[in-house]
């Protein structure tokens, strides 16, 4: 059989995506399906007085409006956090937040309907920034207080290894919300099936999550709710949360006929999760020689008016915020803050794109004043194999941060595009480097995945998996691991998947975790399988278990080279389903809650990236016009899926860095926020280093949010490269690339001297 | 109140009743059946609606149905079926140009009246021709990729 791991094989799913066969949420077919409509706050924080609704009723095609007072059971959801409701009782937190529901006959008459839902309010003071979250008798967002979670990461003697430290830099780093903008607006169907479940067929990245939180609503069991994953239009981590699933799924459980929602644009942008805002304080101390000896992090995040995912940013940001680096004495301080602003969740890292900005910014910082080659430098530092971590943790395998980086300065060093553009003279052209580390999957918490794999009696071989495909390429790459595994071409096996009646819980597609981890979890159902196969063939061959084997397919004799009987064949013949259950959860320990140390992931994927930019002195435009992106991947199963994740992180990265900025009220459409287009993008030079998990699938581990990582914090060290001077809020957008340019150009321009010792 | 239409869509003439008031990308979806097009933004911004009218990529959300009476429609539907490809939608797929495939019908479009009216586009004129149109996942490059194969088989 043809190898498939390493192989790129045509997507699994891109011939019906071309063909313009597949179906997205709004594609789905249902038959006379109401139109649901969600009625939202115009208030960032008021309490709700009352609610009319008898106009709105009166609209031809009106069936019904629901309130907070319709959901049967628990209103409220989150993943980690239950604290957001599905339909606002007594309060509203954000704008945008929901009050009530329409569900009419045509999307016209829902619409008209919302727009006649009376709702008065009465407002209460509201929060907006988070340094004032914790200050006495301010405004309450949430009964427990405004402080959602805190964390901290100690090791070693921050204060010592600070007075020990030949030169230290402190500076403050600021990041704002950031949209997902997947490309598809959240839309789905819902009805009952035929075994009169309430069914909701929808974008997600987590279809058994979205089964408990609909269940919880509604107050059903889990039997009574199915939750498939329709074609996903992108995710980004925006999927993860509740989004449309329990609206449908109300409306569905009360009028028994189908609904069908359509989120507008600018409803996505309005009501579902962002990236959160940083406020990074980041003090480095280095020695004399170049060793980095101590790291003190206060973080501060915006997590607006729901939980989401914040505890989960707030300790991943805390753990990765070193950075790809060994430094023995180590203080963070992480705290996400409820403000009255748009929830903050996850969004592709978690946390850590924000962390490699600032700790990046400080190691070029750094390099600067002790006058060092910004990659020697992190070459000197970097994580190696038995390197302990900030945690604590050693690292035993896999650790090809080194590797990415000479890889990185064997280009640099054949091209260097420093210095000013001798035709252009307002043109500042700049090289800077970004490196980062992540941790594949949950941090230290139980994150397992599930899959089963039959072959029946007719030959036909299943592979059944949790996982949600969200466009990055899990289904095919799944498909590879299975096919590699059982010996069976890849197109001979069949994908039952993200559906909850039909397969059993893998997590959700977020932290770069399903070919790590589902990718195990198949190979350990196959183990299951094989057994079984030997078993079953060794009573159809009346031989012993103990003398056969399982090869390419196939059980074989180890005594008679020509005792072999295809796997299909043993099923056949037994006349049963030959199965494997199989599982997989990545060997973790939970963190001390005191000191943050633990060993929180069971492998972590490394990358550096190099940017050239071109400054234009007069407008403050940045042009990136290279990227060369280099990343410890484990062993790619899929080069060019893997590539595909790496332009993609790319061109979101330098989104990240010069132009995304969500703005409260403000941005309603892709006028208003830009992403980068065809003509913005740099050319991506991705350079792949395989150092191999020998815990991963064939020595895989992850890469889909590795890729966006490192690039904005390379271009924002470019920049500075180029003009001279630093910025320390993202995005660098026009107006602070000029103001910098400026400030570059005055007297006493040059940066505060770092104190030195 | 419905106005009846005429036009060519994907190489056959149709007849359709529509609301005047409707677009031609909800024409598409709602009457016709045709899903394959796609709504990103509704105001023009984000290029899924993108189909080709006479020829010409326009966006399919800012176009009243009326407006195509008497012309010719192709949408991604009409671009090849399962056995017949079009050159573009299998270089997409052996070019890794389709990740979410959100965007995917839409590109299609603009990179057919590319080809169709240049057959040599340059590495800019590809760029260019794809600027409308807003990509999340791939970053564009295995998308450009993937229209300048079709360029080089042309050559050969």
């Amino acid at each position: 059989m043809r190898r498939q791991v390493g192989t790129d094989i045509p997507k699994v799913d891109a011939l019906e995506k071309v063909l313009g066969e597949v179906r997205y949420g709004a594609d789905l077919p249902a038959k006379e399906p109401l139109c649901i409509k969600v009625v939202r706050s115009p208030k960032s924080h008021a309490k709700i007085v009352r609610i009319e609704m008898d106009e709105a009723l009166r609209i031809p095609g009106v069936e019904r409006v629901f309130t907070a007072k319709d959901i049967p059971g628990k209103n409220l959801v989150g993943t980690i956090t239950k604290d957001q409701p599905i339909l606002c009782s007594d309060r509203v937190r954000y704008i945008g937040d929901p009050v009530a529901l329409v569900a009419a006959k045509t999307s016209e008459a829902a619409e008209a309907a919302a727009k006649k839902v009376v709702v008065v309010y009465e407002d209460l003071p509201a929060l907006n920034h988070p340094e004032e979250a914790f200050k006495l008798n301010g405004p309450l967002i949430h009964d427990k207080g405004n402080l959602l979670f805190e964390f901290h990461v100690i090791k070693g003697d921050v204060q010592k290894g600070l007075r020990e430290s030949h030169l230290i830099i402190e500076k403050t780093y600021q990041t704002t919300w950031v949209d997902h903008a997947y490309l598809e607006p959240d839309a789905g169907i819902s009805f009952l099936d035929e075994k009169g479940r309430v069914t909701v067929v929808c974008p997600t990245q987590n279809v058994h999550y979205d089964q408990k939180e609909v269940a919880s609503v509604l107050g059903l069991s889990l039997d009574q709710v199915r939750i498939i994953q329709c074609a996903t239009g992108g995710g980004f981590g925006g999927r993860l949360d509740i989004t449309i699933q329990c609206l449908l799924a109300l409306a569905v459980f009360h009028l028994k006929k189908p609904v069908k929602i359509v989120y507008s644009r600018e409803e996505v942008f309005q009501v579902t999760s962002k990236r959160h805002p940083l406020t990074i304080r980041y003090k480095s101390g280095v020695k004399e020689d170049g060793t980095l000896i101590a790291v003190e992090v206060e973080i501060l995040g915006d997590t607006g008016a729901y939980a989401s995912y914040g505890p989960t940013v707030g300790i991943r940001s805390a753990v990765h915020a070193t950075g790809p680096y060994h430094i023995p004495n180590v203080k963070v301080w992480s705290r996400m803050a409820y403000t009255n602003n748009p929830w903050s969740g996850a969004m592709r890292g978690f946390g850590v794109p924000q962390m490699a900005f600032a700790h990046e910014s400080q190691m070029d910082l750094l390099a600067q004043a002790l006058k060092i080659d910004p990659l020697e430098f992190r070459l000197k530092n970097c994580l190696r194999i038995g390197s302990e971590t900030a945690t604590g943790q050693t690292l035993m395998a896999s650790v090809g941060i080194g590797e990415t980086l000479r890889k990185v300065k064997e280009c640099r060093d054949k091209a260097n595009h420093s210095g000013e553009d001798p035709k252009r003279p307002f043109i500042k052209r700049g090289v800077g480097v970004g490196s980062m580390w992540y941790g594949i999957g949950n941090t230290g918490i139980a994150n397992p995945s599930t899959a089963q794999m039959e072959i029946d009696p007719n030959g036909e071989v299943r592979l059944y998996i949790g996982v949600a495909d969200i466009g990055q390429g899990s289904d095919t790459v799944l498909l590879q691991i299975a096919s590699e595994g059982l010996g069976i071409p890849l197109n001979e096996v069949r994908l039952i998947r993200a559906d909850t009646a039909l397969t059993t819980d893998a997590g959700a597609t977020s932290a770069s975790r399903q070919t790590y981890i589902s990718g195990n979890a198949i190979l350990d159902a196959i183990k299951y399988l094989k057994q079984e196969a030997i078993k079953e063939a060794g009573l159809l061959l009346s031989m012993d278990e103990k003398d056969l084997f399982y090869e390419e397919g196939k059980v074989k004799a180890r005594t008679c080279l020509t005792t072999s009987l295809p796997v299909r064949e043993v099923a056949k013949r037994r006349g049963k389903v030959i199965k494997g259950e199989g599982s997989f959860d990545p060997e973790t320990t939970r963190l001390d809650p005191r000191t943050g140390q633990g060993s929180p992931y069971a492998t972590y994927a490394f990358a550096t990236h190099l940017a050239e930019v071109e400054v234009d002195t007069e407008t403050g435009k940045v042009k990136v016009k290279r990227v060369v992106a280099s990343h410890d991947v484990g062993r790619a199963i899929h080069p060019k899926n893997v590539i595909g994740q790496i332009t993609g992180g790319v061109a979101m990265g330098m989104g990240f860095a010069l132009m995304e900025e969500y703005v409260p009220e403000g941005t309603t459409s892709f006028v208003n926020y830009l992403i980068p287009t065809s003509k913005d993008i740099p050319e991506v030079i991705p350079i792949l280093v395989e150092e191999n998990d020998p815990s991963g699938p064939f020595g895989a581990k992850g890469v889909g949010e590795p890729a966006l990582i490192p690039c904005a914090p390379a271009i924002l060290n470019a920049i500075a490269d180029a003009i001279g001077e630093r910025i320390y809020q993202l995005p660098a957008n026009l107006e602070r690339v000029l103001e910098a340019v400026q400030r570059g150009g005055s007297e006493n321009s040059k940066h505060q001297a770092p104190i030195t010792r | 109140m419905e106005v009846t239409l005429k036009f060519i869509l994907n190489g056959k003439p149709i007849e359709v009743k529509v609301p005047p008031h409707w677009t031609l990308l909800r024409l598409l979806r709602e009457k016709l059946g045709l899903t394959g097009t796609k709504e990103g933004c509704g105001i023009g911004e984000c290029g899924a609606c993108t189909v080709l009218v006479d020829g010409i990529p326009l966006h399919s959300c800012l176009l009243l149905a009326p407006k195509i009476e008497g012309k010719s429609v192709e949408t991604v539907e009409g671009l090849g079926g399962r056995d017949s490809l079009h050159a573009l939608q299998k270089s997409f797929v052996d070019h890794g140009a389709v990740q979410c495939g959100f965007c995917t019908p839409g590109i299609l479009m603009s990179a057919k009246a590319l080809l169709d009216g240049n057959l040599h586009p340059s590495k800019e004129e590809v760029k260019e021709a794809i600027s409308g149109h807003l990509c999340r996942c791939t970053g564009y490059q295995q998308i450009i990729e993937a229209i300048e194969a079709i360029n080089k088989d042309v050559r050969e």
